[in-house]
């Protein structure tokens, strides 16, 4: 089991206060995969990863991170980039991703050497030996982003790793982690922006209102939802609604409607019959967007209730 | 990798992050030099001392061996003759004793009187007297011989006076005297060093809340090393400044004028200057990490700058209690109170340095340094688990007495 998952867990429970912020979530995270935890803010995405970590202690359930129980005993192996983004400003940028490495047990001398290479591919060799607080907001993010990953970590974490970053970097980022995952190691991110986790994601899982909601891939979130068909006749003719499926819809001069579950083809048959032609047809899959606006519906956002320092 | 040399890595890395983080910033050097400014701690120390070194004179005698038919003429002369003397140049007390069969072995046993520091003895006949001196050169033997020939010329007028015949017989012991400075030495020298460096741990932790970066340290880290690595790393710049001051004091004290060395001769640690010197050094330690890890605990609670400099009079308070605790018990070991402050553990380091000075047994120090260290074990430990439950949000939704009243 220790080797087909990265991370497990069951029946993870968190309260604040009264309230349960996280409650009863299980995830199986494939080693080896880019997995996703998405979910609207206050969702509970961040206490769960926090408790996957052992920074913070789950009331109930279980957890393994790389085959441990103890997460401190895999925390060599693991990188992570917290949600709140904190460097020390006194620190060099190569200081900074070799500290954080130092932490994970990268000796400083080959930190320092590979914080180097890293920065320079980053497009941030000229910022090498500058000191923290004179970088921009989105180069200490690279920063810290890079102190994660320097020690080759079989796990890598990444707490919405996107926000604050301009699109360019996004797309490097995004370049990064399929980098990562393509080395073997396994990343497991939250965001709530569904673009980013559409065109990375192997496996992902949606959480609200402190509980998982939905758990497989992309194209089985895509499912939750059917696909709609746009047709466009030669001619209009409101006679047409007879040969479609009850819920069509007259949108212009075509027609709208859910893709049935025997498929298109044999809709397709008696319009062409019938003379009606087929001028356009657009089979129009739902987006992960849409997906998940359906799963997590109206489920109340809980309140922000982690705080940390 | 061991799960302990996995923490111990990690707190040397938080360690010499905090350690280069303070010593390379210019002020460092404000911070080294902030000594100087500080003319007030010398009123305080010469305060101290004056009160030792009365307490010093307080602990000497002269004695003189000789027949109670003399003795009232004796007193007689000491009393006139010590009016001639200002305050502070009057000669210790003299004290009476009636002559044995041995008057030279009785002699000799009273300059190693335990209760108190004999300075000079005489004893023999008034006319051809012996002056037994605990230390050459006394001014003591000089008083003891005009006292003799006052008393004989008391006695009887006109008869000639022989000089005394002087002995030098040093003590087995140290000077209680001596000891009870060098008590005061240790403690006031301890106090000194950790009201200087201790108070800086207390704001450490904020560094980290303020930078977020304490969440990064929390996920790869236990609390406890980062407790401990900053308590070490700051420890370290507590060193290095002991170290400078050390060597600046040593080198001022070999220009100093003979009279004013001399002084310092005065100290004698009941377990020799050398073994003093390594308790001295080792109680330094304990203090800092003892008194550290309660205030970096204390301090890792306080979310803003100004909850830590509100902080600052209460930890002043703690370290000037534990100071008076432990000057007590120097001035009176082997009381009750020595003992509560050899034992209670943020006065035991001062405490126990003030018994290094006073007593020569070493197995005490061995335990007290053990217990100190479970001590500071103990904070770190109850600090961590107070920053995880409090800051990190790591802990029971509900307290477990309230959790227990539920079911």
């Amino acid at each position: 089991m220790s080797d087909e998952w990265a991370v497990t867990a069951a029946g993870l429970v968190k309260r604040f206060e009264d309230r349960r912020v996280v409650d009863g979530v299980d995830l199986m995270v494939p080693r080896g995969a880019i997995y996703g935890v998405l979910g609207p803010n206050g969702a509970g995405k961040t206490t769960t990863l926090r408790m996957l970590l052992g920074i913070i202690e789950p009331d109930e359930g279980q957890r393994t991170l790389l085959g441990e129980d103890n997460p401190r005993d895999a925390g060599d192996r693991v990188g992570y980039l917290p949600e709140e983004r904190g460097l020390y400003p006194g620190m060099k940028a190569r200081e900074a991703v070799a500290f954080m490495g130092a932490l994970r047990g990268l000796p400083w001398r080959e930190g320092r050497k590979r914080a180097a290479e890293l920065l320079e591919e980053a497009g941030l060799g000229h910022a090498v030996d500058e000191k923290v607080r004179k970088l921009s907001k989105g180069m200490a993010q690279i920063v810290q982003l890079l102190g994660s990953v320097v020690h080759r970590p079989d796990l890598i974490v990444l707490d919405e790793p996107f926000s604050g970053l301009d699109p360019v970097n996004q797309e490097k980022l995004e370049a990064l982690i399929v980098a990562e995952r393509d080395r073997g190691a396994t990343i497991l991110f939250s965001t709530h922006v569904m673009a980013h986790a559409e065109r990375l994601c192997d496996r992902l899982a949606i959480i609200a209102g402190g509980k998982r909601r939905f758990e497989g891939t992309v194209d089985d979130a895509r499912a939750t939802l059917p696909a709609h068909v746009h047709y466009l006749p030669h001619r209009p003719d409101p006679a047409i609604a007879r040969l479609l499926p009850p819920d069509a819809v007259a949108v212009g001069n075509g027609w709208r409607f859910m893709l049935p579950a025997s498929g298109i083809e044999p809709l397709l048959v008696p319009l062409i019959e019938a003379g009606h032609g087929i001028a356009g047809l657009t089979v129009e899959r739902p987006s992960l967007h849409e997906a998940f606006v359906r799963i997590v519906g109206n489920i109340g956002h809980a309140p922000r209730a982690e705080t940390i320092a | 990798m061991t799960r302990f040399r996995r923490t111990l890595r990690q707190t040397l890395t938080i360690a010499r992050r905090d350690f280069v983080a303070t010593v390379f910033t210019p002020i460092f050097l404000l911070f080294l030099f902030a000594p100087i400014l500080m003319g007030s701690f010398g009123a305080i120390g010469g305060m101290g001392a004056a009160s030792m070194s009365d307490g010093a004179a307080d602990k000497s005698r002269l004695v003189a061996i000789v027949p109670a038919t003399i003795a009232p003429a004796m007193i007689r002369e000491d009393d006139r003759l010590r009016r001639l003397f200002r305050g502070d140049e009057r000669p210790p007390e003299l004290s009476i004793a009636t002559p044995s069969a041995d008057p030279a072995a009785q002699a000799r046993a009273t300059i190693d009187e335990k209760q108190y520091d004999i300075d000079a003895v005489l004893y023999g006949p008034l006319d051809r007297p012996t002056v037994l001196l605990a230390a050459p050169g006394r001014y003591t033997g000089n008083y003891l011989e005009a006292l003799a020939q006052a008393t004989v010329a008391a006695i009887r007028p006109g008869a000639t006076m022989v000089t005394a015949t002087r002995i030098t017989a040093a003590r087995t012991r140290t000077s209680i005297g001596g000891q009870h400075q060098s008590g005061f030495f240790a403690v006031f020298g301890i106090f000194f060093l950790t009201l200087f460096l201790a108070g800086q741990v207390v704001g450490t932790m904020a560094e980290e809340r303020n930078n977020k970066v304490i969440e990064v340290l929390a996920a790869a880290v236990p609390l406890e090393a980062v407790f401990f690595g900053k308590l070490v790393g700051m420890f370290g710049v507590a060193v290095l400044f002991v170290a400078f001051w050390g060597t600046v004091v040593g080198q001022l004290t070999t220009l100093l004028p003979p009279a004013a060395a001399a002084a310092f001769g005065d100290l004698y640690p009941a377990v020799g200057a050398p073994m003093f010197a390594v308790l001295f050094a080792a109680y330094f330690s304990m203090a800092y990490l003892l008194l550290g890890s309660v205030f970096l605990g204390i301090g890792a609670q306080a979310s803003t700058m100004r909850e830590i400099q509100m902080l600052s009079l209460p930890i002043t308070l703690v370290q000037v209690g534990m100071f008076a605790l432990a000057s007590a018990a120097a001035r009176l070991p082997g009381s009750w109170i020595a003992t509560v402050a050899e034992v209670f553990p943020l006065s035991s380091p001062f405490a126990m340095a003030g018994r290094a000075a006073n007593s020569p047994e070493l197995w005490p120090h061995a335990l007290a340094i053990l217990w100190q260290g479970v001590w500071v074990v103990l904070f770190i430990t109850i600090g961590a688990r107070l920053f995880r439950r409090g800051v990190l949000q790591s802990g029971s939704a509900r307290p477990f007495w309230r959790r227990r009243a539920k079911a």
